[in-house]
This record gives C-alpha cells, structure tokens and sequence, in this order.
C-alpha cells in the first residue's frame, strides 16, 4: 500500500482527537459550557477545507502552465474531498449554533461565507458536467477554479473581519486562543487538524486513481 | 493600448447602433421600477429595503448585458478579432465597455428610484463612488464568467449561476458602503471600506487579465 506511514498517522491523529476530545479536561464558560469541545470537531473541518481547495487552486494553476490532464483530476478530485468537509463542517456548525444561539441558522458573515463558498463550488462541478471534452473541461474550469478560490478565500477570510460576527473569534469575541491557557484545547486541536488533513489526502487520491483507470 | 481603444468604441458604436438592444434594457429598467412603486402601493420603501432593491434591479440588469457580452463574438467573428487585437486588448476593452455599461445602469436605476421613491441618499460623493467602484467590480466578474459560459457553447443560464456566488462578496461590501452614504457617513469615515473595495476591483481585475488567455487556446 503505497503512503501507508501518512494514512495510519492520520487515522491515528483522528481517533486520538476524537476520543481524547470528549475526555480531557476544557474550561467552563457560561453559555458555551461543554459545546466547546465542538472546536475539535466542527473547526477542524474547515482547516481542512480550506487545505483541499487550497491544493486544488494549486492543481488548477499547475494545469494551465503545464497542461497536464493529470493535474486536472487532481483538481477536481480535491474540491470534491473538499465539499465533503465544508458539508461535515456545515452541519456539526448548525448543530452547535442550535444549542449555543438557539437556532440553526443566523444571519452571520461566517455562515454567509459558508453558504457562498458551497455555491461557488457547486457551480464549479455544475461547469465541469456542461463540458464533454477534456481537455476543453480542464482548462475552463481551471479559470474558474482559480479565480473562484480567491473570492472565496475574501470572501470567508478578509469580510467577516470588517463586520460584526457573533461567532467565536470575530467581531471583538473571543477566539479559543484567550481561553486556552494551559494550551490543553490546542493539544487535540492541532492533531485533530492534522488528521483530518491526511484523511482528506487520502480520500482525494482515491478519487484520483478511480479517475485515471476511468480515462 | 491603440488597439483597446478602437475595441471600446467599436463596442459602444455597436450598441449604439443597434438600438433595439439599448431601448430593451431601459425599458426593463423602467418597468421594474415602476413594478416595485406599484406593489409597493405607492409608499416610500425603508433605507435597507431602497437600496436592497436598487442592487436587485441593477444586478439583473448586469446579468443580462454580460450574457450577450460575448454574442457578437461566437466563433469565426472572435478569432478575427483575437488575431488582430489579442486577448489582452480584448479582455481590457471588454472590461472597461462592461465597468461603463452597468455604471450607466446603476445610475439609471438610482435616478428612477429617485422619482418613484425619493433620494434618501445623504452623501452623494460616496454612494455614487461606491456605485462606480461595485460596477467595476461587477464587471469584472460577470466578464470572466461570461467568458467562461460562452465557451460552453453559449448557455446562459450557466453564466448566471457562475456569476451569482461570485458577485456576492462586492455587492456585499458595495452595499454596505451604499447604506453608509445613505446615512451619512463623512467619506473620510467610509475611507477604509472604499480602499478595501477599489483593492478588491483590482486585484480580481488583474487576475481576470491574467487568467483571461487560457479561455482561449484550442
């Protein structure tokens, strides 16, 4: 099995996360009180996120210079590991917000965000159906790709921080890191991050290989 | 530089001269106007809700100008004018004929809005800065996702659903500074905001420029 050193790390990193996440010892706030443990699970996702779309926009340049196909399944198969985890990422959020703001969705510039980056990249498989040849496919929604990952990367990272949030770490809240001080939340947050990172490598170049033997 | 030029003003010619286009949209904008006076019964909408709709009638409006953005320009037309004019003059050229275009339609709008609703705007300099800086924005995107679209063999609803979540993130910004004009803001206040969205135009601006070329290799 070929990386097998990264796939057992990664799950190891998750399983270490998500056991030693509902076990160890968090600060007790009023409001928040064990729902912060959600950091483990629900920010984790974003951080991988934004890694899949991030190595899929540097798939997409990689492609237009080089114009190699292969970089274009690349691509392709990373943004939709991506939106696996924006998806998980969505929902462990809503979840969280129900118990924490009382309702599943607010009107938020991280949840606009959240819904503006899920469009863009629905938009994006929507133009990869509507184009039959390949390398035609790759090269049009490796524009798009590009050009749609900046807008996102202003648009969930440079706005919220202009406007008003009540989410944790915007607009004048708090951030884990002020409650962290004995850094015990970073201690299964990096890992978490790390793992589900290399799990989202994994499932991307599974994806990949299906879509080479399908070439 | 010569050669964006002549692009532009042969655009603006040929939409000149082919009226039926320019009465289709003023029409459009009036009617819309005057849709909104009557279902809202005559009455003077709130700030939030005067400017809300003004970007909804102005955003249709953009969206409908960029689907025929690149209409005149399917197949053998366009690689006449890539070899004469290159993708660079090109994507200036339209850049700057579409950044004109939907400020033209956004001050249209704004001034119908006047007559039928009043002008609750405050400060004029800004909203109409934030009004040019957003058209250009606007612009830019609906340029590139045209581009994009008329390369799928010209469907045009896909060019909307590519442009919709893109155009969000200005049109969130422009309207916020909108409001802030409509309320009063001094400019210098509102600096901050205006800088952040004329970086905003730019810098999707030059990426356009710079992605624009490889939409067009066969």
């Amino acid at each position: 099995m070929k990386g097998l050193p990264y796939k057992i790390a990664g799950l190891l990193l998750i399983l270490f996360s998500l056991s030693y996440g509902l076990w160890t010892k968090v600060p007790e706030l009023p409001i928040i009180e064990q729902s912060i443990r959600n950091l483990f699970y629900h920010v984790s996702m974003w951080f991988a996120m934004v890694a899949m779309m991030a190595a899929s926009f540097g798939s997409a340049i990689g492609f237009l210079t080089s114009e190699n196909l292969a970089l274009d399944r690349r691509s392709i198969s990373l943004a939709e590991t991506g939106m696996f985890f924006s998806v998980m990422g969505l929902l462990t959020g809503m979840l969280w917000a129900k118990f924490t703001w009382g309702a599943w969705w607010t009107n938020d510039p991280k949840l606009n965000g959240t819904a503006i980056t899920m469009l863009i990249y629905l938009a994006y498989f929507v133009l990869r159906n509507s184009i039959d040849d390949p390398r035609k496919r790759a090269r049009i929604s490796g524009v798009y790709n590009i050009f749609a990952f900046v807008m996102m990367i202003v648009f969930i990272g440079i706005l919220p921080r202009m406007t008003d949030s009540l989410h944790p770490g915007n607009g004048g809240n708090p951030g884990f890191n002020s409650y962290d001080l004995d850094n015990r939340l970073r201690l299964v947050f990096y890992p978490a991050v790390l793992g589900w990172i290399l799990l989202g490598t994994w499932i991307s170049a599974l994806r990949y290989r299906i879509r080479n033997l399908e070439e | 530089m010569k050669n964006t030029w002549v692009l532009v003003r042969r655009y603006f010619s040929q939409e000149v001269r082919n009226s039926n286009v320019l009465f289709s949209l003023g029409l459009y904008l009036v009617g819309v106007a005057y849709l909104i006076y009557l279902l809202n019964g005559g009455g003077v909408p709130a700030d939030k809700v005067w400017n809300s709709l003004l970007w909804m009638v102005v955003f249709f409006g953009a969206i409908q100008l960029s689907s025929r953005s690149f209409e005149y320009e399917s197949n053998d037309y366009f690689y006449y004018y890539q070899t004469i004019a290159g993708p660079a003059a090109t994507i200036i050229a339209k850049l700057l004929f579409n950044g004109g275009y939907i400020a033209v339609i956004s001050g249209t709008t704004w001034g119908l809005f006047s007559i039928f609703f009043g002008n609750p705007v405050f400060n004029t300099a800004l909203f109409g800065l934030a009004l040019l800086l957003g058209s250009v924005g606007c612009s830019v995107v609906l340029t590139l996702t045209s581009g994009v679209a008329q390369r799928t063999q010209g469907n045009a609803t896909l060019g909307a659903i590519l442009a919709l979540p893109l155009l969000l993130p200005i049109l969130q910004l422009t309207s916020v500074l909108n409001l802030q004009a409509i309320v009063g803001v001094p400019t210098v206040e509102a600096l901050n905001l205006l800088v952040s969205l004329a970086a905003l135009d730019l810098g999707i601006g030059l990426l356009a420029y710079l992605l624009f070329p490889y939409l067009w290799q066969d």
